[in-house]
């Protein structure tokens, strides 16, 4: 399991444009879309900057981004031989299906590491509180977990890139549109409010939110139960489909 | 003796419809060099898939050193290495990179791993491109360090599916040298399939052929041959003329197939040439019949593969096995 974070680190080690390239949508939505709607004021924040508000929200479509593709990799090492070779290792299905998340997490931090101080500049007020910041790094991590496992299933029902491609956009977007991640689901017509509830991205953005810039973390526990109760759903779901890619 | 694998009755169905396996019965010894051959889509690498327990078969039964490989799979992993037909590394790191992460996942102890994977690189001649991108590698570099790969926890049998496809005679010369070394240090089992005949001829002890799912042929590369009984013997003559009872003479004997002459060329076609030329040439001799030259010609394994395996390959391989090696020539193999 922990061979395939070191994979991952190792591959961004020798190559890095990746986490570079991928960091200029979100840096749009801040830099530009943030900054455009701030003067607005339409959106009631409940007194936060508009561009503060939105900030936990880019910050988790980008890594989730990153997470949802990553099962684009799983379906290039089918086309490839190296899912098959990590079949026939003797090591458990279940670490690799984990392992292949959990190192996808690892890249998604990355992108963290890159957008915060982006942000910094952009004049995004953070807390500067160490524990909230790695409790929201965690958070990040184990919703791009779930993500990286929901790829893997679409990866194991869409055998070829093309379709996952379209797949993949046609996940992320609604995610990140039916979420609190622009704006409060209040201002949502009712129908979308329910679809809201059952996106794992609003908790996230949610806990995030509360952690990173405006300090209530008064549902971080039932946003933290939501989030893993979905990775525990989507790591299981993976495990099963896993043994379709195969064939 | 040691039965390093057995198959018994193995049937594979996709979906429901095509029958990639239909009934196959398989028996390999252990330390053999175990060559599978067939044309494209008649089931070898479904064979092999099932045997390096990637998915199961529809019925019947397979076994590695005595373990099922359905029931017991994770034990079966523990002693296989496996070289899939496609690219199997990453190539966007390092050669050692790529065997410390497989080493890593093989779950290798730490202790001594540095030195397994130096091992590795040395035996497979890869000691000087080490910490080079997989990416600069040739097809021939990056097959061998595919094989380094499934040395690292010294199998038992070494599953290779179309280990030189793609490569150019040199490189694949390359890899077999290093294969057959490391298999004499460990003793290892090897079972390959393979459309090159002639690397099925040299390095194999045994040989299957398979044909639509069923094994049609089975036996050492020479008793293959032997097989077809159709071995030719050709005399070069100093006169044109033969006199028609000399034919009639050899025609008669009952290993002679038929005989042909044009100009001052006979041939004799019989089933062993071997057994047959001398009693053929006292014939010759006898009957005053002079001879300047004689060659013998023994059927090649395109021969035998082509007696029993060659209606289907004509009928070519689909677009699935032509995408790969055009995809695989895209990255570097060809």
């Amino acid at each position: 399991m922990f061979a395939m974070i070191e994979l991952e680190l190792r591959r961004l080690k020798h190559d890095r444009t990746e986490i570079y390239t991928r960091a200029i949508q979100p840096i749009l939505w801040l830099a530009v879309y943030g900054t455009v709607m701030s003067h607005v004021k339409a959106i009631p924040t409940d007194g936060i900057p508009y561009l503060d508000y939105i900030t936990p929200g880019v910050l988790l479509q980008s890594t989730i981004f990153v997470s949802v593709f990553y099962g684009l990799t799983i379906v290039w090492e089918r086309e490839t031989g190296i899912l098959k070779k990590l079949l026939v290792a003797p090591a458990s299905r279940y670490a690799t299906v984990i392992g292949r998340s959990v190192a996808s997490g690892v890249r998604a931090i990355f992108q963290v590491l890159i957008i915060i101080p982006v942000a910094l500049l952009i004049g995004v007020d953070f807390i500067f509180n160490p524990l909230y910041f790695l409790t929201a790094i965690l958070i990040i991590f184990l919703v791009s977990g779930g993500f990286a496992a929901i790829s893997i299933l679409i990866a194991s029902l869409m055998k070829t890139r093309e379709r996952f491609m379209g797949i993949g956009q046609a996940i992320i977007m609604p995610l990140f549109f039916v979420s609190n991640s622009l704006y409060p689901i209040k201002l949502m017509p009712t129908v979308l409010q329910y679809f809201a509830y059952f996106n794992p991205l609003t908790y996230a953005v949610d806990a995030v939110r509360g952690l990173l810039i405006s300090g209530d973390i008064r549902n971080l526990l039932p946003d933290i139960a939501a989030i893993v109760i979905f990775d525990v759903a989507m790591f299981a779901v993976a495990s099963i489909s896993f043994s379709k890619i195969i064939e | 003796m040691t039965i390093a694998i057995e198959v018994n009755g193995l049937v594979k169905v996709y979906s429901g419809k095509v029958r990639a396996l239909d009934g196959v019965n398989l028996k390999v010894k252990a330390g053999d060099v175990f060559a599978l051959l067939g044309p494209n889509g008649s089931g070898k690498t479904t064979l092999m898939r099932i045997l390096t327990t990637q998915f199961k078969p529809t019925s019947g039964e397979a076994s590695i050193f005595g373990l099922d490989v359905i029931r017991r799979d994770a034990e079966v992993r523990k002693v296989i290495s496996y070289v899939p037909q496609e690219m199997s590394v990453w190539t966007d790191i390092s050669g050692y990179e790529n065997l410390l992460i497989y080493a890593k996942i093989y779950g290798l102890p730490s202790t001594g791993r540095t030195k397994v994977i130096r091992e590795a690189l040395e035996g497979m001649g890869l000691d000087s491109v080490a910490d080079n991108l997989v990416k600069t590698y040739s097809g021939g570099m990056i097959r061998r360090l595919e094989m380094a790969c499934a040395m690292l926890i010294r199998p038992r049998i070494l599953f290779l599916d179309e280990p030189t496809l793609g490569l150019d005679p040199t490189a694949r010369k390359v890899v077999w040298e290093k294969l057959v070394s490391f298999k004499k240090e460990f003793d290892t089992t090897v079972f390959f399939n393979t459309h090159y005949m002639d690397e099925a001829d040299i390095y194999s002890d045994e040989i299957a052929i398979i044909d639509r799912g069923r094994m049609v042929k089975f036996g050492t590369a020479d008793e293959l041959k032997h097989s077809i009984k159709k071995e030719v013997i050709q005399f070069i003559l100093t006169n044109h003329i033969v006199a028609e009872n000399v034919l009639k003479m050899i025609r008669s004997m009952d290993f002679v197939s038929y005989v042909i002459i044009s100009n001052s060329e006979l041939n004799v076609v019989v089933k062993d040439a071997e057994t047959a030329l001398p009693v053929v040439m006292e014939i010759l001799r006898n009957e005053g019949v002079s001879v300047k030259k004689i060659s013998m010609t023994r059927p090649t394994l395109d021969d035998v593969f082509l007696k029993y395996a060659g209606a289907i390959s004509l009928q070519g391989g689909g677009i699935r096995e032509i995408k790969q090696i055009r995809s695989m020539s895209g990255k570097g193999y060809i």
